[in-house]
């Protein structure tokens, strides 16, 4: 059998999982496996991030938009622990990467040798799996079993640590032909399919809730007709958002502490729930106790543990989405809701009034990030892949961009990591070429990661970069206000000038302080074909409104 | 509140790390541990057999349970409760 190297191997394992993008960053302890991909450069394009930080977060991007694991190698110690707030917000909002870190020799393992940090040991409680590995012969196998474990059932993380010698050592080379399938297979859920429709079909208020479970299924098409055919009003979690087109008729809002009022307040009005590839999360549950309290809930979702773990539910059904929204679409019947459905336009009618129609289009005073969305949602007709940074612009971001079309949100949700827009845009840019991304950013979160401007720039990227600049941590310094006694403890920046930075890394760039300018520099920055980043200098103190405050319920959500 | 003394049982494949990811989920409720044991169960499949004391109030021993299940090395999850009247601790 033919003997090639620990680093030989891991290359064309990687190549056989169909990986032609890796992000990384080179250092010591994985020098034999760059050696080793310097002869892949034709099968494997490497993007060399600025911070290893801002690979995680690539890989992240590049998965949620070419449907496969972002790849992600980097070396030990600082190179490793670098990673570790992108596998932990890949772990929260359920992206498959697959993190390959460099270790030393195995013989130094446990000596403190240099760059020598117990990755496996700090990554175990936020990976869905990851391993060591100290002997060559076990990479073929091993890459197999991470790929199928970060993409089957519920996605995740995992990473792959190998030592020095294991990327040097010979094996003999043998592509595992074991098919390894992990703990996904669900149950028959044939039996609670009946009752599912019973329920929804005698409702009088029935409601979806859709999660990140429906694009992670591809369950988008299965959704909306089986919303169709039931005349059933949907919601969606922030995750959950573009799967389904903001101006169809049956699609009310977003969900949680800062989504639509009609859908927080009917929540607590529905009388079935079908709940789908969503997890009660925090922020859209409110005070639990006070959570739908007169609905009887059809929970779906393809993790076990994540059944009965919030809410009591009625039906607790564990399946992929589209398996269940499949089967489910024949047993339902056609039924007509006007007044369920009025209800809601209600709601949105008094939401428009009080809040909406002053932030989209105000008369006079400063930009609002409300409509920089607004316009850069016309332009691109909603068909860009908007990119979301972490805070007030990201719930503004949610509410306003009028989304057409499925995988057109990416942002930080379950971890909410700021600093995740700028390098999450780069990996999706990849992962999609012929999408126009565009990254929203507030001004806060960009300086966490800017240095990945660099990146695009080596990279040749186009990549969007809208940075809504209020000079605050905005979110912080609204809920300051609203529940600290507007004490505004630590949350003023004083920035840097965005454009000359933009200039160092010679990304055209224009600065946005009045109305009138805004119209033209987002057509220039869509009509590039390079990068492009505008500095839009927003409100300073704009809240973002709906808002369930802190412990409350859904019901009392308000609009200012 | 009232909490029950629980016996959780666990096969799992003999891998270095079990261990340490179980007691990890255990950790992020600040669960102790009251008594461990581990041993090898099936030495031709590497199966290893954990059992773990714990206290815990009632209705969370389902969800921890689902959680451990969920681990790829472990194959088998079980819990009984040990003292079936015993408000063991609070």
């Amino acid at each position: 059998m033919e003997k090639i190297t620990g680093s030989q191997a891991l290359m064309r394992s990687l190549v056989r999982e169909g990986v032609d993008t890796i992000f990384g960053y080179p250092g010591g302890a994985i020098m034999p496996v760059y050696d080793a991909l310097y002869d892949f450069k034709d099968k494997i394009r490497h993007v060399l991030v600025r911070h290893e930080q801002g690979a995680s977060h690539a890989a992240e991007g590049y998965s949620r938009l070419a449907g496969k694991p972002g790849v992600c190698i980097v070396t030990s110690g600082p190179g490793a622990t670098n990673l570790v707030t992108g596998i932990a917000d890949a772990m929260g909002d359920s992206v498959p990467i697959v993190c390959i870190t460099g270790q030393v020799a195995m013989a130094a393992l446990g000596t403190d040798a240099f760059q020598e940090a117990p990755i496996i040991g700090i990554v175990t409680p936020i990976t869905k799996w990851c391993y060591q590995v100290t002997n060559a012969q076990e990479i073929p196998e091993i890459v197999a079993r991470a790929f199928r474990i970060a993409t089957s059932g519920r996605p995740g993380p995992v990473l792959i640590d190998i030592t020095k010698n294991a990327q040097i050592e010979l094996c003999d080379f043998h592509l595992p032909i074991k098919k390894y399938v992990y703990k996904h297979v669900t149950k028959s859920f044939k039996r609670k399919l009946r009752a599912a429709a019973d329920l929804l079909n005698s409702a009088q208020r029935p409601y979806i809730l859709m999660g990140h479970g429906v694009a992670l299924a591809k369950a988008e098409e299965a959704m909306q007709k089986l919303a169709e055919k039931g005349n059933f009003p949907v919601a969606s979690t922030l995750l959950g958002l573009s799967s389904m087109a903001t101006n169809h008729p049956l699609y009310m809002g977003m969900l949680g502490m800062h989504g639509n009022y009609g859908p927080n307040k009917l929540t607590n009005k529905a009388d079935v729930i079908l709940a789908i590839g969503m997890r009660f999360d925090d922020r859209v549950t409110g005070k639990v106790s006070e959570y739908a309290k007169d609905a009887k809930i059809i929970h779906v979702d393809i993790d076990n543990a994540e059944l009965h773990k919030v809410v009591k539910t009625e039906i607790a059904i564990h399946a992929d989405a589209k398996d269940f929204l499949e089967q489910l679409l024949p047993l339902i019947k056609t039924r007509q809701r006007h007044d369920w459905i009025k209800a809601f336009h209600d709601f949105d009618r008094e939401e428009k009034k009080v809040v909406v129609d002053a932030e989209l289009r105000p008369k006079s005073g400063e930009i609002t990030m409300a409509e920089v969305i607004r316009i850069l949602s016309e332009k691109t007709k909603g068909k860009a892949v908007i990119v979301a940074d972490v805070g007030q612009h990201q719930m503004v971001a949610a509410r306003y961009y009028g989304f057409r079309t499925p995988d057109s949100y990416i942002t930080s949700g379950g971890l909410g990591t700021m600093g995740f827009a700028l390098p999450a845009a780069i990996g999706a840019k990849l992962g999609n070429p012929k999408r126009e991304v565009i990254a929203v950013i507030g001004d806060g979160g960009f300086q966490m990661t800017l240095q990945e401007l660099g990146t695009i720039a080596q990279e040749g990227l186009s990549i969007k970069i809208v940075i809504l600049n209020n000079r605050f941590l905005g979110m912080v310094r609204q809920w300051q206000e609203l529940f600290f006694d507007e004490r505004y403890s630590f949350v003023h920046m004083d920035n840097p000038d965005f454009n000359k930075i933009a200039d160092g890394y010679s990304i055209p760039n224009e600065l946005v302080k009045n109305r009138k300018d805004l119209n033209g520099a987002i057509n220039r920055l869509l009509k590039s074909k390079k990068s492009y980043l505008l500095d839009v200098r927003v409100k300073k103190d704009e809240n973002v409104f709906p808002m369930i405050p802190s412990g409350a319920a859904v019901d009392e959500i308000r609009l200012k | 509140m009232t909490t029950y003394r629980y016996i959780i049982t666990i096969h799992s494949k003999n891998a270095p790390g079990t261990l340490y990811r179980i007691a990890g989920l255990l950790l992020r409720k600040k669960i102790n541990i009251e008594s461990l044991h581990v041993d090898e169960f099936d030495p031709v499949k590497h199966i290893s057999h954990f059992t773990i004391e714990i206290i815990l109030e009632r209705g969370l021993m389902e969800k921890l349970i689902k959680q451990i299940d969920r681990v790829i090395e472990v194959t088998r999850a079980e819990y009984r409760v040990k003292k079936t009247n015993g408000k063991s601790k609070s």
